[in-house]
């Protein structure tokens, strides 16, 4: 008897078996990498804690946030984005840990917004992202070498480059600073030296060039910084840097009371993270930058009015900056990548589709996104702007003049181009 | 002999063996082992033998990972000669050191090379050589090709780690059960008799602080190999710590140990990540936590067993093999 029930038990069992794994073969299957029947996962490295915190720890939750508002709205083609935010304090060594630990841990589809030239080219390299075919969007850098398809296949770029940068500063030093005696300090690595030759490929002859090792900016090297410049008669002086270099030559300068046109790069005139590094922001005033995005406080763009929404909303008690907005804007442009690769999504298939389709992805920038089958290129232009005493920038000489070109030999064009509209309640329908 | 290099050659088939059989964040954590591995063989040898009390390891590494990079990078070397490079300057390097260090001894020694801890990474960032805080990259290229297309960057980097431990553990506990190691002993135990019986004892603390060195430099080289860029700040003081808590924990004088020592090395993030998720603490949190318990195993360590658990285990079954 028992051993009658004890076979009984064992058939049943083995009925129960069967019809599960016929149920499970008969549904379709979600073979890619982070996603599933309800979920996208994605995954960013960026330092939310350290020296280079201060702003761009705020692109994740921003990102987040979008992505809140997204899911809230049905999602991509139903599917939640999850977004997992890890910490890599701006340390190359620290973002190759945390990039293994999304890649081989965590599982997540792809990459999004991963942060600084030195850490995506380590990240690149060691994790060997493109052999494994993970695809990385929207890098929060401007080095034109990740604009080279063939060793970068799988990632796209979102920033100009900082050789599209520097071209569009030589043509506007060209156009209105012709005659005046010219200084430069850059940072000599991968970032400065891609700004450096494109200046000199335009043509552009500094008199003082000061050139300084990442790591090695504080307040007594600025001194020597601008020793130089005052002793060449720097009359307009160009930075090429990060902002933690930007904020002792500013307040060294100040001190010493020299005062000439500045000219900040994009990624060295960030007027909150100097707040942050004890310099008053009022240095700024009239400083000259190539700026890419409306300012974040013109709530007169369709963009910002949208974002500013949805930060209220999903990122409450958060200051609507740049950061936010850069955030914000690249899960925008996920979102329609994700869309675009259709409701089964594979990274083979994400990667196509922004190849064929991103070009025409609505973004904030005012300038056209350069991706197609053979280029991973992002926004291709820069207009200049002045900022005030409060950091905030106004187009310089009143209105928007976008300035576009490329990374190579191209020439640098005033552009007419007209940005695609948000669309409609900042929610993308593409496909 | 013959039975150490059939046990060790059996080791590495067994060790390779479980490599093509875990997923890839083990075969990369695999690397990670043998690359501590190497680190506290060289604690092992400096402290544990010679009684040199050294904080100082990181700055090793970090003088073996950018002699490597720098002759695979600028001469175009083959990988092997980047690793004999990161040997041999790093033992210059520790030669040099331990001139100056064999007039030292006890907490003067742990606090010079205390500050070589602090201080030598940092130099990186005055020399635009040296990459400044972004560092330089060290590729050392992907598998051969013969490997076939399944086998990875990771799986690599762990042949090679897993070989360079092994060849660093064989050569180590030769040295250690040679007359140096037992001179070295010697000295530990009571330099003042070492010396009445014929040692020169600064010459042989020299030596063992350059053997030490060119075993921590070959490990600052995997190191850099495992991420494929030498920085600053992969060799921080944090690091240096570590190891010399990973080296207590395993018995500062057992180098069958050091392999227990790196595997506890490698599982404290791990954890750290398991407890931040239970505890709601966050990503922060988690990045933190791995330094928390490193020091507190530490201090735990040293204030119920000073020799490390490891040793009281080893003395524990030694004296119970004497009562039988």
């Amino acid at each position: 008897m028992i051993r009658k029930t004890r076979r009984r038990g064992t058939w049943l069992a083995a009925t129960v078996l069967a019809a599960g794994s016929l149920i499970a073969t008969a549904l379709p299957a979600y073979a890619e990498t982070g996603v599933t029947r309800g979920e996208i996962k994605l995954g960013i490295t960026l330092p939310l804690t350290g020296a280079a915190s201060p702003g761009y720890n705020k692109i994740g939750n921003a990102m987040n946030a979008y992505f809140k508002y997204v899911n809230e709205n049905g999602g991509v083609y139903g599917r939640k984005i999850t977004l997992i935010q890890k910490n890599d304090e701006y340390s190359p060594q620290l973002s190759i840990a945390k990039t293994n630990e999304l890649i081989l841990k965590d599982k997540v589809f792809a990459l999004v917004g991963p942060l600084g030239t030195a850490n995506f080219t380590a990240v690149h390299k060691s994790v060997g992202l493109a052999k494994r075919g993970v695809p990385s969007l929207f890098l929060n850098t401007g080095f034109s070498g990740f604009a080279k398809k063939t060793s970068y296949p799988a990632s796209f770029m979102i920033l100009p480059s900082y050789a599209m940068e520097a071209k569009i500063i030589a043509q506007f030093l060209k156009e209105n600073h012709a005659g005046k005696k010219l200084g430069i300090v850059y940072q000599n690595d991968e970032f400065g030296i891609d700004g450096m030759g494109a200046f000199k490929a335009a043509g552009t002859k500094f008199d003082v060039t000061v050139p300084y090792t990442s790591g090695s900016q504080s307040a007594a090297t600025a001194q020597t910084w601008v020793s130089q410049l005052a002793a060449g008669g720097a009359q307009v002086v160009v930075f090429f840097g990060v902002t933690s270099a930007t904020a002792p030559l500013l307040a060294v300068s100040a001190a010493a009371k020299y005062a000439p046109q500045w000219i900040l790069g994009s990624v060295g005139s960030d007027p909150l993270t100097l707040r942050a590094l004890g310099v008053p922001v009022a240095v700024l005033n009239g400083a000259q930058t190539p700026a890419g995005n409306p300012s974040p406080n013109d709530t007169s763009d369709e963009y910002i009015k949208q974002f500013q929404e949805i930060n209220t909303k999903y990122n409450t008690g958060t200051a609507f900056d740049d950061y936010v907005l850069q955030g914000m804007n690249i899960g925008l442009m996920t979102v329609q990548g994700l869309r675009a690769a259709g409701s089964n999504p594979t990274r083979k298939g994400l990667i196509s589709a922004i190849e064929t389709k991103g070009s025409s992805f609505a973004s904030v920038a005012y300038s056209p996104l350069g991706y197609s089958k053979t280029s991973n290129v992002g926004h291709t232009g820069y207009y200049m702007a002045v900022m005030d005493a409060n950091g905030d920038r106004k187009p310089f000489g009143g209105t928007v003049k976008l300035y576009t070109t490329d990374s190579g030999s191209g020439p640098v064009v005033l552009s007419t181009f007209k940005r695609p509209a948000m669309p409609a309640k900042g929610l993308p329908s593409n496909s | 002999m013959r039975k150490k290099i059939a046990f060790f050659i059996l080791l590495g088939w067994l060790l390779l063996f479980i490599g093509d059989r875990v997923d890839e964040l083990r075969v990369y954590q695999g690397a990670q082992i043998a690359m501590y591995t190497i680190a506290l063989a060289s604690i092992v040898l400096l402290t544990g033998y010679s009684g040199q009390v050294s904080l100082g390891n990181g700055a090793m590494m970090a003088v073996g990972g950018y002699a490597a990079a720098l002759t695979l990078n600028k001469l175009g070397s083959p990988i092997w000669f980047a690793f004999l490079m990161a040997v041999f300057f790093s033992a210059l390097f520790g030669a040099l050191l331990g001139t100056a260090a064999a007039r030292l001894s006890g907490p003067y020694l742990a606090g010079t090379t205390l500050a070589l801890a602090v201080g030598l990474p940092e130099i990186a960032n005055q020399f635009a050589f040296l990459g400044g805080v972004p560092g330089i990259l060290f590729d050392v290229g992907f598998p051969p090709a013969r490997f076939g297309e399944e086998f990875t960057q990771y799986k690599w980097f762990f042949w090679i780690a897993t070989f360079l431990a092994l060849l660093s553990l064989f050569i180590t506990s030769n040295i250690l059960q040679s007359r140096f190691g037992r001179t070295w002993s010697a000295i530990r135990s009571n330099s003042l008799a070492a010396e009445l019986s014929g040692i020169h004892s600064s010459r042989m603390k020299i030596l063992a602080f350059t053997i030490s060195s060119a075993l921590a430099g070959l490990a600052g080289a995997v190191l850099a190999m495992t991420i494929s860029l030498v920085a600053p700040g992969a060799y921080t003081l944090t690091l240096s710590f570590a190891l010399v808590t990973g080296a207590v924990l395993a018995g500062v004088s057992s180098l069958p140990g050091v392999a227990l020592g790196a595997l506890i090395l490698v599982a404290i993030p791990e954890i750290a990540d398991v407890l931040a998720n239970s505890w709601g603490g966050g990503e922060n949190f988690s990045n933190y936590l791995p330094g928390l318990i490193v020091s507190l195993l530490l201090i735990l360590s040293v204030i119920f067993t000073p020799n490390g658990p490891g040793e009281n285990l080893r003395k524990h079954r030694h004296n119970k093999a004497s009562e039988d």
